[in-house]
C-alpha cells in the first residue's frame, strides 16, 4: 500500500467507490470498472475474485433463475439486467474484499474509539469461537470410527455450546482485565 | 435474513444511511458509561456469538437469506442501545470479512434487525414479563426476527417500483411485495422459532450466572 494512502484515505474511497458504483446501471461500464479493479489489486486477485464468486454465488443465482423463470413467464425477459446486476454485485463484494485485504480495519475505525474497542473483543472472540469448534469437530471425529448417532451428535453439540460461552466469557474477560490495566476504560 | 450488496438503490440506503446515523450517534452516547471490565466480556461474547448465527444461512428464493440472528439476547441483556451498536457491527464484519449483507445495505439491514428487531425483543418481554421468563422470551425472540423479516420484505419489494428504465426494466432488485413479502416472511416465521429456542437457552444460561436481564 503507498504510503500516502492512509487506512482512513483508503476507507473514503472505498465507500465512495461503492456509492458511485451504485449510479452505474450500464453492464458494459460495470465490466470495464470489473476489469480495472481486477487489474489494480496486484496478485491476489484471483484469490480474490474467487472469494467474491463464492460469497455471491448462492444468493445470485438464486435471484437470477427466479428473475429468468419469472420474465420468461410474463414474456418480459432482459439479459441486460441480469448482467446489471450481477455485475454490480461482484464489484461491490471484490472492491468490500480487497479493501480488508488492503487496509487495517481497525486502525481504519480509530476515530471511533467504542467501536473500535467493540470490534477488537468481538474478532478476538470470533477467533476464540472458530478454534473450540475446530477443536471439538476434530475430537468429535476421531472419537467416532462409525457414523454418530442423532442422540451424540446432539449431546456433543449441547456440551459444545456450553463450552464455547464459557471459553468466550472467559477469554473476553482476559482480555477486559488487560485493557483495564492499560486505561482503556479511563476517561 | 440481511439484505445482500447491489440490491438497493441508492434512493433507499442513501436517506437509509441519514437515519442511522443519527440512530448510532444516540446507540452510542450512553454506551461509554456502561462498558467496564464486567460488561465487555459480555458484550463480546454475545457480539460473537450472533456474528456465528449469522454466517449459518441459506439463501431464500426471495432473495434474502435465512437465519438466526442473535439480536434478541443481545437486546434482552444490554438493551436497545447497546444491541444496535454490537449489531450493527456484526453486520459490518459479515459483509467485510464474508460477503454476507453489504455496505450498501448496511443501513437497512441494521435498522430493520439491529434497531427494531432489538427494539420489538424488549417490547415484547416487557409487555409479556408477568408469563414468566420462558414464554416472554421465547415470544420476544420470536417477534424479534418477524418484525425485521417484514420491513426487509417491503424494502426488497418496493425497489422495481423506485428504481427501473423507462421501459420498466428493473435496476436493483426485481421483485415485488408479492413475492418478497410470502418469501421473506413464511421462512421467518419458522426461523423464529428456532431463535425463540436459541434464546431461551442463552437467557437461562445468563440469569444462572446472574447477568442483569430486562
Amino acid at each position: 500500500m503507498a504510503d500516502y494512502l492512509t487506512p482512513r484515505i483508503w476507507l473514503a474511497l472505498y465507500l465512495s467507490g461503492v456509492v458511485g458504483i451504485t449510479f452505474i446501471h450500464e453492464p458494459v461500464v460495470l465490466a470495464g470498472l470489473m476489469l480495472g479493479a481486477l487489474v489494480f489489486s496486484g496478485s491476489s486477485r484471483w484469490k480474490l475474485l474467487r472469494r467474491a464468486v463464492l460469497a455471491i454465488v448462492a444468493f445470485n443465482l438464486t435471484v437470477s433463475l427466479g428473475y429468468a423463470v419469472m420474465a420468461i413467464w410474463q414474456g418480459n425477459f432482459r439479459g441486460d439486467y441480469l448482467m446489471l446486476v450481477n455485475l454490480r454485485v461482484l464489484l461491490l463484494v471484490y472492491l468490500g474484499f480487497w479493501f480488508v485485504a488492503s487496509v487495517d480495519m481497525l486502525a481504519a475505525l480509530s476515530g471511533m474509539p467504542v467501536l473500535r474497542l467493540i470490534a477488537t473483543l468481538a474478532v478476538s472472540q470470533i477467533k476464540t469461537l472458530e478454534r473450540i469448534l475446530r477443536d471439538f469437530r476434530m475430537a468429535f471425529q476421531s472419537r467416532n470410527l462409525v457414523r454418530p448417532s442423532l442422540l451424540d451428535k446432539t449431546r456433543n453439540a449441547a456440551s459444545q455450546a456450553q463450552t464455547l460461552l464459557d471459553k468466550s466469557m472467559a477469554s473476553a474477560g482476559d482480555a477486559a482485565l488487560a485493557m483495564r490495566s492499560r486505561g482503556a476504560f479511563d476517561d | 435474513m440481511h439484505i445482500p450488496d447491489g440490491f438497493l438503490s441508492p434512493q433507499t440506503y442513501l436517506p437509509a444511511y441519514a437515519i442511522a446515523v443519527g440512530a448510532w450517534a444516540w446507540a452510542a452516547k450512553g454506551l461509554r458509561d456502561k462498558l467496564d471490565e464486567t460488561t465487555v466480556p459480555r458484550l463480546a461474547m454475545l457480539t460473537a456469538l450472533a456474528y456465528g448465527l449469522g454466517l449459518i444461512m441459506v439463501p431464500i428464493p426471495g432473495g434474502t437469506s435465512g437465519h438466526a440472528l442473535g439480536v434478541a439476547i443481545l437486546a434482552l441483556v444490554f438493551g436497545v442501545r447497546s444491541a444496535f451498536v454490537a449489531y450493527s457491527l456484526v453486520l459490518l464484519l459479515q459483509s467485510l470479512l464474508f460477503g454476507a449483507g453489504g455496505i450498501t445495505a448496511l443501513a437497512v439491514n441494521a435498522l430493520a434487525i439491529g434497531l427494531v428487531g432489538a427494539a420489538a425483543a424488549v417490547g415484547v418481554r416487557r409487555l409479556l414479563k408477568g408469563m414468566g421468563d420462558t414464554l416472554s422470551v421465547a415470544v420476544a425472540a420470536w417477534v424479534s426476527v418477524v418484525v425485521p423479516g417484514l420491513i426487509v420484505a417491503i424494502v426488497l419489494g418496493i425497489q422495481p417500483l423506485i428504481a427501473h428504465r423507462p421501459d420498466g426494466m428493473p435496476l436493483f432488485f426485481p421483485f415485488g411485495l408479492a413475492v418478497t413479502l410470502p418469501a421473506v416472511l413464511i421462512p421467518h416465521l419458522i426461523i423464529g422459532v428456532a431463535e425463540a429456542v436459541l434464546t431461551v437457552l442463552v437467557f437461562r444460561y445468563a440469569k444462572a450466572r446472574k447477568w442483569p436481564t430486562t
